[in-house]
């Protein structure tokens, strides 16, 4: 069984990998990329969000960091396209510092209030970036493209965020195993508990916080170097702090399948959704979406089927 | 977006007319801030569930409200008196088909926050299909007016939004002080076991205190039409202020939203006079950051 499991995720992952070298068009690669680069973020803030209980709303501004990070760094020491995207690691090691340094105030509160706090980090975060004429202002940020055909760099693109996308699942996956996610896990369960049992909750929660905001960083420097134009508005949108949340929550929190389960779900859906419907009403039927599972489905989608099985 | 209009001196040449002036208008601006939160405070404090669309509810108050005003020439306070009761029993039916199965979720303010999101998400596009994109203004026949005291001048419509807001944070105050449905809130607040016991009705205690909320934000929402532009997705700015309001003043503390919603109003107020206009909102988030490290359970911890 075991085995077989192996097996398929084996299967899958080389799929998933030569998918380029059939030249499918454009639009598809794009498609795939933006799936990896959700899959990503919802598993990240699992570590957070899903694990230890600490729901942060406020995601964006890892990935928005690493986006200009990235951008600004490209631009200041003119980087080969190699380079940028290696500038990519700076970028998230940039944006998990942001977060051992908001961390530390911010895990302290609990709750709705932490929720609450890290929205209002993304909001500050994004109004700063956008009064700071040095990152673009609110103009944004130009990036050089590549030399190559839009086929090329578009597959170039695909595969590093695919490698990426297999890093973080794998630290998912190990997390779900290992004595620091059992120790998350006993924050999530009773904090007060796990203290009392000798679990370091303070320094386990700012470990998770950091590693949470390090991957999306990374992401987000991909995303700004594959639309080579970044703009405060389109990365430290708060809808998508929002979506990573509801996407790992849609699948199922603290587990290494439910944000994937949930990311690939919801974008497909808004993906198809926004090309049949009218804006307003794929926007609608999302928002329905949005309360049918949470009444139906409490736990997420992978709960709802394992309580179906047994 | 009248506010903008005003000359904006730099912060070297500050005299007290300009200081008492904006504080003046924070107060207004704050308590239509508080009449938007104390809703939200209560299905907050009393059901634990974060009612993300209530912002959103407020705003289609403010619609239903311009749309009177449009086509009937009726006056906002009288849409925030007809708006209250049609609000009241919409919430209602949304309590009983969306919130009520929720309350019995192993987390139901982390559900409750997902759903009524959802739900926000609806009520914004529903608002744009009907009344489209555009910002609008509410502009009653004393729109233009105001009042001159001495050196400070009181735009009307401010001055109405004030007058409504006051009288609706009095209403919800009494009905919780003085009425029987009002105390059985209360109990549930503060002891929803005993509450139980003495024979209180939760589920009912539930949808009352929900949907009085979403009037209040109606009422609200018209408010702060009267003093602001809006467009559909206004309710997202507001939903800050009200987390900021809320948590400031203590969650389902009544009087304790009053006077956040005051306070507030006179940081803005000033911010607004003193900052370049982009700083504004900078301002309130790092304060509301910064409450929520030090104080995160407001600075009024007494009860209703």
């Amino acid at each position: 069984m075991q085995r077989l499991r192996y097996a398929t995720l084996a299967v899958i992952t080389i799929l998933l990998a030569v998918f380029p070298v059939l030249k499918p068009e454009v639009y598809y690669l794009s498609f795939t990329f933006s799936v990896f680069m959700y899959v990503i973020l919802a598993a990240s803030w699992n570590f957070i969000g899903g694990y230890t209980g600490y729901l942060s709303f406020g995601h964006a501004a890892f990935f928005g960091i690493g986006a200009f990070a990235t951008a600004k760094m490209a631009a200041v020491f003119d980087l080969t396209p190699a380079m940028t995207i290696l500038a990519t690691i700076p970028a998230g090691v940039l944006a998990a510092i942001v977060a051992l340094i908001v961390g530390y105030p911010c895990l302290k509160i609990r709750g709705p209030y932490f929720a609450v706090v890290t929205l209002c980090f993304a909001f500050v975060v994004d109004l700063a970036v956008k009064n700071i004429e040095l990152l673009g202002g609110a103009e944004g940020l130009w990036m050089k493209t590549m030399d190559f055909p839009e086929q090329m760099s578009r597959s170039i693109m695909y595969e590093v965020m695919l490698v990426l996308m297999i890093i973080t699942l794998a630290v998912s996956w190990w997390l779900g195993r290992s004595r620091f996610g059992a120790g998350l896990t006993a924050i999530r369960a009773d904090e007060e508990v796990a203290e009392t049992m000798g679990v370091p909750t303070a320094r386990l929660k700012i470990q998770a916080f950091v590693l949470s905001a390090f991957f999306p960083g990374i992401a987000g420097g991909l995303f700004a170097y594959y639309l080579t134009y970044i703009h405060p508005d389109v990365v430290f949108n708060v809808n998508i702090s929002i979506l990573i949340v509801l996407m790992a929550m849609f699948g199922g929190g603290g587990t290494w399948l439910g944000p994937i389960i949930g990311a690939v779900i919801l974008t497909v859906v808004n993906e198809g959704l926004s090309t049949f419907a009218q804006a307003e009403i794929a926007r609608i039927i999302y928002g329905a979406l949005f309360i049918i599972v949470t009444i139906f489905m409490p736990n997420g989608i992978i709960d709802f089927f394992r309580k179906k099985n047994r | 977006m009248r506010r903008f209009t005003r000359n904006r001196p730099g912060p070297n040449n500050v005299d007290a007319v300009l200081v008492t002036q904006s504080l003046i208008s924070g107060i207004m601006m704050g308590m239509v801030y508080a009449l938007l939160s104390v809703g939200f405070s209560l299905t907050w404090g009393v059901m634990h569930v974060i009612h993300i669309s209530h912002a959103a509810f407020g705003l289609l108050g403010a619609y239903l409200a311009y749309s009177l005003l449009e086509y009937l020439g009726i006056d906002p306070v009288v849409s925030a008196a007809l708006s209250a009761p049609l609000l009241f029993i919409t919430a209602c039916g949304v309590y009983q088909l969306l919130i009520k199965p929720i309350t019995r979720a192993k987390e139901v303010i982390v559900a409750s926050m997902i759903l009524t999101f959802g739900l926000a998400i609806i009520l914004e596009n529903v608002m744009v299909l009907i009344w489209k994109a555009d910002p609008r203004i509410m502009t009653p026949v004393y729109a233009s007016g105001a009042l001159i005291v001495g050196p400070f001048y009181f735009q009307y419509p401010h001055l109405v939004g004030f007058g409504l807001s006051l009288v609706g944070i009095t209403a919800i105050y009494l009905f919780l002080k003085k009425t029987y449905t009002g105390m059985a809130v209360r109990a549930a607040w503060q002891q929803p076991e005993a509450a139980q016991l003495y024979g209180v009705n939760l589920y009912r205690i539930s949808m009352i205190t929900f949907a009085l909320a979403v009037s209040t934000a109606g009422a609200g929402g018209i408010g702060l039409a009267l003093l602001n532009s809006f467009e559909p997705h206004s309710h997202n700015l507001w939903l800050i202020y009200l987390f900021l309001v809320v948590i400031v003043g203590g969650v389902g503390n009544v009087v304790g939203t009053a006077l956040a919603g005051l306070l507030i109003g006179v940081v803005t107020g000033l911010s607004m006079a003193f900052l370049p206009f982009q700083w504004v909102n900078l301002v309130t988030f790092g304060l509301l950051m910064v409450f929520l490290v030090f104080r995160p359970h407001g600075l009024f911890t007494e009860g209703v």
